[in-house]
Order: structure tokens, then C-alpha cells, then sequence
């Protein structure tokens, strides 16, 4: 019995790294007295995984996971009872029991971010999205990242162009260009956000200030071609 | 408050940011107006500090109290340092991002030597002066406890008041009173002078030192009419009725004990004579098994750790250690939370429950013998025999275990060549138990590591008069060890024998070390406890530079008369007792377990005569 559940991770909790998050969650089952099922062995561990781990560093409005349980409890109730014991941080959105039986991390297929940062020289709005635009007209963009290759690691260059979604240039709030990008994420192709700032960053007349880049995931989402949606209503 | 758009900034950087954001569950975020703030800081990184029970037991006795508030901060490790640094961010709070220097209080806790140039960084990194007359009214008190107090002196420069004994006895009794001293806007002299009537309390710059011409110390002066001419350690009475939390801060990455501990007891009556911990937490006293499970039972609830240690000087020696475990078992095993020892008996007893509690992997076992020979081993009163080893060994071997892990200590006192050659022979002896055994009962991938440390002699324990090995000594008898042996399966390492002699001076030290302190600091030295950053040649240089003579403390055999910079501190154990010992160690004599019989160490109702598991 699969439970899909939607949570938030905000604030200085973007600090915390994946495994510090299954950590939290499996405390929180326990706290929170929530009947999750166990892996059997010499090591029990509750069962339940996290789709499209986010990257240290970066906020979300919406992730995802599916908690395998060894018994039903109302979605409520379990929102409820974790809510009082995760921190006010992180906390769980949405639960419901799918009839789609295919985990969560197989479905996810695109991930929307909302990126922020500083110019190193004053740059008004127009100027920034005629420097983008031009980026992403290229027809190629080239990043190089380093890829496991049997047990050797290599650099291995790659087209992030047909990653990219759509990105949007949002407007300037204070000294930050605010930008929305779409970002291919899964089995079908990942762009993790940071290479994606880097390769942006190679359009040098933007000057960006990288120190000053906030990165917010504002939700995944599952479908492919033209329709994509949310995976929870 | 810091500039939180700078922090932000940085923390992007850092390799664990984690250690800096605070807001775990269970951490205690307060309104500042209006209290007294204690800031409480463990000189070494988040993943070291957070693992210190004593910590957690302060933090959440003082929350408790609504009119005090307790923070936390830790060292930065160096990237996060240097970006601070960098970007102009003073030390700050992990609960409320405060900078630390506008608290009321901040305490250190003092759990080794090593961590000395830590407390004089984070002084720094806090916008604090770092000497004790060079601060004002508007800085913090910088109060300091721990086991590194009952030698204060090697800090006296730096630390306004030390807390001599355990703090959970006295710190509401010192925030009480602090509370009225600023309602009544009293000053820092006059808190300072006012609190030297409570029992435990030691403020050095109320006494002046004398020395004699051979540098030893002629007397220790109180200045003033209220400081005491000796202090008394402050110790709970009675463990059930102490202060223990029931709920404990949950971090957010792993640490170092990264579970629930349960303190069984304080105290141990096995009388090691080179433990310090085993005379100055005398005498025993024990938690009730009922206490336990109870404590027990919230301490899970409330963080939904997975594992219980059961943690205590000598663990094995719980008088109701069975009955403790067997309940807690029955109580947890279906919450799947495990238990776990993390010190061992050489005894089947000891086994017998490790096996019972460990179901799980069985992976690696540690026994410490500490010394090669039988003759040695009664020489420290270490009261195990080979046979011992052999039982327990072969008995791990039956149940599954296949590595073995033997601490020793290099350098103990009388140690002669043929006792340093008995530390392989001991490794030896190990691989031929496990070989002995038919070849189809032999389970797991064999290897025995001996782990020498090199010994520091340490004030309040028989050893106090004796001279420790010199480096080139201890480099000798190690390569000594590892030149003899000839196997893959058994590894022999060693630690860093000039990182011990700088252990050495400051644990015996007196207060000229402070100049030498500060010098060592201000040329960079810091985590000196972490072998990748302790600069030795720093070190000699700030010795050199301050005039200090790093032999005197280290290499000197004092005279059975000799004042030490401790002795104005009581501790209970009486200096006659522990020098009785000294002269039993010698004739290589051995002391029981003082449950057998009372050895009169001075100590007062001690209740735990006659009481054993």
C-alpha cells in the first residue's frame, strides 16, 4: 500500500543533504507513530523513497515521495501526525493512496525552478533578457560533466539545449534578475541546476555574481509531450 | 543578529552547512528580551560537540528555566572560518544567529587539552578579548567546566570563572544569581566576588602563585579575604533525583554518536591508576533501572533515534546490567530501536550480553588490555589477565567475530622493552586463537589491529609524580612493535607521539603556559587535537618564544612533597591515597576493585561497597 505524499523543504533546511533527509523522515515515521513498513534483515530500515533528490543548497515548494505502509491510515490523520513532529521547515502538503501503481520516481519527468542572482555590473531588465534569449537561441549548448564510465571517471560533454523546457525572464526584484526555467529531470534526461547556471554563466556579458544565485524548485511534474501535471491533484 | 543575506551566502560554500543553521528537532528557540543568555560551546566542530552528553543534559536543564534561555556554537571547521572571516560574519548562536558577545555567559566545556587554542580562536572569532583582565563590562563571562578544569591553570589567562565539578549541581545557582545582580545593576567585579561563596566556584584572578627557585610552585595565594584557599568539587548526590532530559536535540547530519546515550552511572571503582576520569568522578553512583526505562522510554518517543547506548565509565560494571538490558529489550526490539555497549569487559558476562543485544553484524570487537605484560598490566592496575584475553577472544571467535581491535598505551610508567614486545605478542596470540580453530568453524575475513597510544601522565591519579617517555622514546618502542611484525593480518599503528608531548605539558601545567597558549594561537595552531592540522614546529616556537621549558611539565619525575598547580582543588580522592598507589604501581602491587574492600581514598558516603553484578 503505497502512500504519495507532497512536502515542502524551505528556509536554511535547503541545507539539509539527501540522506540527512531520509534520516529526518524515518525519525519523524517513528515519532510520529506512523505504520511504515520495514525492510526485513539484519538492518530493518522503513521503506519509502524520495523522487528527483534535490541538490544541497536548493529550496522546493513541492517534492515528492512514495512511503510504503504496513497499514492504511487516513491521509489526514498522517499529515497531521507528522506535521506536529517535523520541523516547521519541512513540512507535508498533500498525502493521498494512487491507483497508479508505478513509483513515483519513474514518473517524474520535468521539474520547474525559479533561479535569482546578481549581476556584478547594474544591468536593467531588457538588457538581461536580450542576453538570455540570445543564449538560448544557440543551437547547441555545451556543458562537460564528469560521468562514470565502468570504474573510470571521464568528462564527458553534453547539448543541455533540448533539457531546457522553457526559461522565462521573470523581472528584476531589487538587484535580482528572476528567472523560470523548466528542466528535464529523470530517466529521459536530467539537468541538474547548477550545471544549468554554469552554462549560463558562460554567457559572459551577463555578468553574474554566482555567489549571490538562490535556486527554488517550485514543483515536479509527471506526462510527457504536450501535456505535463502535477503527480498530486 | 547577523547579516543573514552574508551567511546565506556563504553557507552555499561550506562542506556540511548543516552544522551551522541550528533548528533541529528539539532544539529550544527563545525570546532574548529579558533573559539571561547562556551561550554554551564545545570547542571542536558540530559533529564532535554534539555528541558530548553534557551538553545536552545543560542545554535543557537551563531552557527549562523561563527566565533563561541556553544557545549553542561550536568551532567552525576551517572553509566555514575562513569564509567568516572574509565576509565580516562575527561568531553567532546556532538557534538564534546572535552574535555571541551579546550573551551574558559563555561556557566551554573543557573535555581535552587539545582543544585549548579553540576556545582562544572562538574568543576571536566572538569580537571577545582574549585575556581575562582585558575584558570589560559589556563582554560575556567566560565560564568553563569539564574534566580539563580540575587542572584550570593552563587557562587561568583566559577563563573569567571556572566550574569545578559536575554542572548540572550549579549553573541554575549561578544564573539565579546573576539574575538578581542585574536587577539589581550590580556590576561584573562585584557578581564576580559575590559568587565566590558557592561551593565549586574558582575565579583565578582572585589568587596570585608563587614559584620557587627551581620553578616548582612555593604557594597559591587568595588575593582576596572571600576567595577559598581550597575548592571543592560539586558533584550530584544522588542520580535518580538529578536533572536528565527527556528529550535531546536530533541533528540533522550524522555525528559522531549519533543515537540516544543513556547514562547509567558516574563514577568507576576499578581504580586504573592512569584514568583520570576513574578518580575524579568518584564515588559511583548509580541510575535505578526503573529511572532507565523510564528516561528510556521518553528519550525515544521524543526523537525517534533508532539505537540506545548504554554509556557509562566502565558500562559493564551496572550492577543491574542484566535486568537493564533484558527490560529494555523487551520494551524496544519490536520499535526496531537496537542497544548498543561501547566499552567491554574481558568477560563472557560482558559477551554473553553483547551477543544478546547485538543479533545484528559482528563485525568488529575492541578490548583494551593498555599493556603488553601481566607485570605491566599490575603495574596500571588494569585488572585483566591474558587469560582473560584468551576467554573472551575465543569466545568471540565462536560467536562470529572475526576482527579484532587491542588498545594499548606506550610509555606507562616502568616500561621496559620485553613490555612493549608483549603488545605483539598479545596481537600474536589472537591470530593463533583464531587459527586453532578447525578450518569449517572459522567464519569472516580475519585481522587483528593493536592501537598504541602514547601516555600522558594526568593530574589527580597515581601517575601525577611520573615523568612521561620523551618523543624519540616513543618512537623507539614503536618501531619496536612494528618492526616485529611480520604479518598482513595484523596491523600495528600508532598516534602522534609529539602531539602527546604538547597533551603532556598543558595537562600538568601551571599558568606561565598562557603566554605559550596565546603564542601558539596567534601563529595559527588550532584543532590541534586533529592530526591533519597540529603544527608541532609551531608549537616549539611559541614554547621558545614564551620562555616555557616544555620539559619541565612533561619529562620531570616530581618529588612525593611537590605543590602541584592542582592541588588547591579537592576532589575527594586524597593525595596520600593516590600517592600510596604510585609506590604500589612501582612494587608492581595491585589494588581490587574498592566494591571487594574499602582502600580509603578519602572519599565520603561512598555507597557502592559490596555491590556487583
Amino acid at each position: 500500500m503505497i502512500l504519495r505524499v507532497k512536502f515542502n523543504k524551505k528556509n536554511y533546511l535547503k541545507y539539509i543533504g539527501h540522506l540527512d533527509l531520509l534520516r529526518l523522515f524515518q525519525r519523524s515515521f517513528s515519532r510520529a507513530a506512523i505504520p511504515v513498513k520495514f525492510s526485513e534483515g539484519f538492518n530493518p530500515h522503513p521503506r519509502f523513497s524520495i523522487a528527483s533528490p534535490l541538490s544541497l543548497g536548493i529550496e522546493s515548494e513541492e517534492e515528492y515521495m512514495d512511503i510504503e505502509m504496513a497499514e492504511r491510515i487516513e491521509a489526514e490523520e498522517f499529515i497531521r501526525r507528522m506535521n506536529q513532529v517535523l520541523p516547521k521547515d519541512i513540512q507535508i502538503l498533500e498525502a493521498v493512496y494512487p491507483e497508479d501503481k508505478r513509483s513515483i520516481s519513474s514518473l517524474i519527468t520535468w521539474a520547474l525552478y525559479e533561479i535569482r542572482f546578481a549581476t556584478k555590473v547594474d544591468m536593467d531588465l531588457d538588457e538581461a533578457k536580450r542576453i538570455i534569449n540570445s543564449w538560448l537561441e544557440r543551437e547547441e549548448i555545451i556543458i562537460s560533466r564528469l560521468r562514470k564510465k565502468g570504474r573510470k571517471r571521464v568528462m564527458k560533454e553534453e547539448n543541455i539545449r533540448p533539457l531546457i523546457g522553457h526559461l522565462d525572464v521573470k523581472g528584476k526584484e531589487g538587484d535580482e534578475i528572476v528567472l523560470q526555467a523548466l528542466m528535464k529531470v529523470g530517466e529521459g534526461g536530467n539537468l541538474r541546476p547548477f550545471d544549468f547556471i554554469n552554462a549560463l554563466n558562460e554567457a559572459e556579458e551577463l555578468q553574474m555574481d554566482l555567489d549571490s544565485v538562490l535556486i527554488k524548485r517550485q514543483s515536479l511534474y509527471i506526462g510527457d509531450g504536450e501535456e505535463i501535471y502535477r503527480p498530486v491533484k | 543578529m547577523i547579516d543573514k543575506r552574508k551567511l546565506d551566502r556563504i553557507l552555499k560554500k561550506v562542506e556540511k552547512p548543516a552544522r551551522y543553521i541550528g533548528m533541529e528537532i528539539n532544539s529550544v528557540n527563545k525570546d532574548l528580551e529579558d533573559k539571561v543568555k547562556f551561550a554554551f560551546c564545545f570547542p571542536d566542530i558540530y559533529d564532535v560537540g554534539m555528541s558530548h552528553m553534557g551538553l545536552h543534559i545543560l542545554y535543557n536543564l537551563i531552557n527549562e528555566e523561563d527566565d533563561f534561555l541556553c544557545e549553542r556554537v561550536f568551532s567552525p571547521w576551517t572553509d566555514m572560518e575562513e569564509l567568516m572571516r572574509q565576509e565580516d560574519i562575527p561568531l553567532f548562536t546556532l538557534e538564534s544567529k546572535e552574535e555571541v558577545r551579546n550573551f551574558d555567559f559563555l561556557g566551554f566545556t573543557l573535555q581535552y587539552e587539545m582543544s585549548f587554542t579553540n576556545i582562544l580562536n572562538i574568543l576571536d572569532l566572538a569580537r571577545i578579548p582574549l585575556l581575562s583582565r582585558d575584558r570589560g563590562e559589556e563582554d560575556p563571562i567566560i565560564i568553563a567546566g569539564g574534566p580539563c578544569a580540575y587542572n584550570p591553570e593552563p587557562i587561568a589567562d583566559f577563563i573569567d570563572v571556572f566550574v569545578i565539578g559536575e554542572g548540572e549541581e550549579i549553573v541554575l545557582e549561578l544564573l539565579n544569581k546573576y539574575k538578581e545582580h542585574k536587577a539589581n545593576k550590580g556590576d561584573k567585579e562585584s557578581f564576580l566576588r559575590e559568587i565566590l561563596s558557592i561551593k565549586g566556584i574558582y575565579i583565578p584572578k582572585f589568587y596570585k602563585v608563587e614559584y620557587k627557585e627551581d620553578g616548582t610552585i612555593k604557594e597559591m595565594i587568595p588575593l582576596i579575604e572571600e576567595a577559598p584557599k581550597r575548592i571543592e568539587k560539586r558533584m550530584v548526590r544522588n542520580l535518580d533525583e538529578m536533572y536528565s532530559p527527556r528529550k535531546v536535540i536530533v541533528p540533522y547530519i550524522e555525528t559522531v554518536h549519533d543515537r540516544i546515550m543513556l547514562e547509567l552511572f558516574r563514577g568507576c571503582t576499578r581504580g586504573c591508576r592512569f584514568c583520570q576520569a576513574g578518580m575524579i568522578y568518584r564515588p559511583i553512583r548509580e541510575k535505578s533501572p526503573a529511572r532507565l526505562l523510564d528516561l528510556a522510554e521518553d528519550l525515544v518517543k521524543s526523537t525517534g533515534y533508532e539505537n540506545i547506548s548504554l554509556s557509562s565509565l566502565s558500562t559493564c560494571d551496572y550492577s543491574q546490567l542484566q535486568l537493564l538490558v533484558s527490560s529494555l529489550m523487551d520494551r524496544f526490539s519490536e520499535d526496531n530501536v537496537g542497544l548498543s555497549l561501547p566499552s567491554l569487559r574481558l568477560d563472557s558476562f560482558s559477551l554473553d550480553i553483547l551477543k544478546e543485544i547485538e543479533k545484528v553484524r559482528k563485525s568488529g570487537l575492541t578490548f583494551a588490555p593498555e599493556a603488553g605484560s601481566q607485570r605491566l598490566r599490575d603495574v596500571i592496575n588494569k585488572g585483566v589477565t591474558e587469560e582473560d584475553l584468551i576467554t573472551a577472544v575465543s569466545y568471540a571467535f565462536k560467536e562470529g567475530w572475526s576482527r579484532i581491535k587491542l588498545y594499548f598505551m606506550l610509555g606507562l610508567p616502568t616500561e621496559t622493552d620485553e613490555d612493549v614486545l608483549g603488545i605483539r605478542d598479545l596481537a600474536y596470540l589472537v591470530k593463533d586463537l583464531f587459527f586453532k580453530r578447525p578450518k569449517e568453524e572459522r567464519r569472516g575475513n580475519f585481522s587483528v589491529t593493536a592501537s598504541a597510544s602514547c601516555f600522558v601522565p594526568k593530574p589527580f591519579t597515581p601517575f601525577q609524580w611520573v615523568k612521561q617517555d620523551t618523543i624519540e622514546e616513543f618512537k623507539r618502542k614503536a618501531h619496536l612493535v612494528k618492526d616485529s611484525i611480520r604479518d598482513k593480518r595484523i596491523n600495528f599503528n600508532y598516534h602522534d607521539p609529539e602531539l602527546s608531548y604538547v597533551e603532556a605539558v598543558f595537562a600538568r601545567g601551571d599558568r606561565r603556559l598562557g603566554k605559550a597558549l596565546l603564542k601558539a594561537w596567534e601563529k595559527g595552531c588550532k584543532f590541534d587535537g586533529w592530526s591533519e592540522h597540529f603544527k608541532y614546529d609551531l608549537w616549539l616556537e611559541a614554547f621558545e618564544e614564551a620562555g616555557i621549558d616544555g620539559s619541565f611539565y612533561a619529562h620531570r619525575e616530581r618529588d612525593k612533597d611537590e605543590i602541584f598547580p592542582w592541588d588547591f582543588i579537592d576532589i575527594g580522592v586524597s593525595k596520600k591515597f593516590l600517592y600510596r598507589e604510585y609506590e604500589r604501581a612501582l612494587a608492581g602491587e595491585t589494588t581490587d576493585d574498592c566494591r571487594i574492600d574499602c582502600k580509603g581514598c578519602g572519599i565520603r558516603d561512598c555507597a557502592m561497597r559490596g555491590v556487583f553484578n
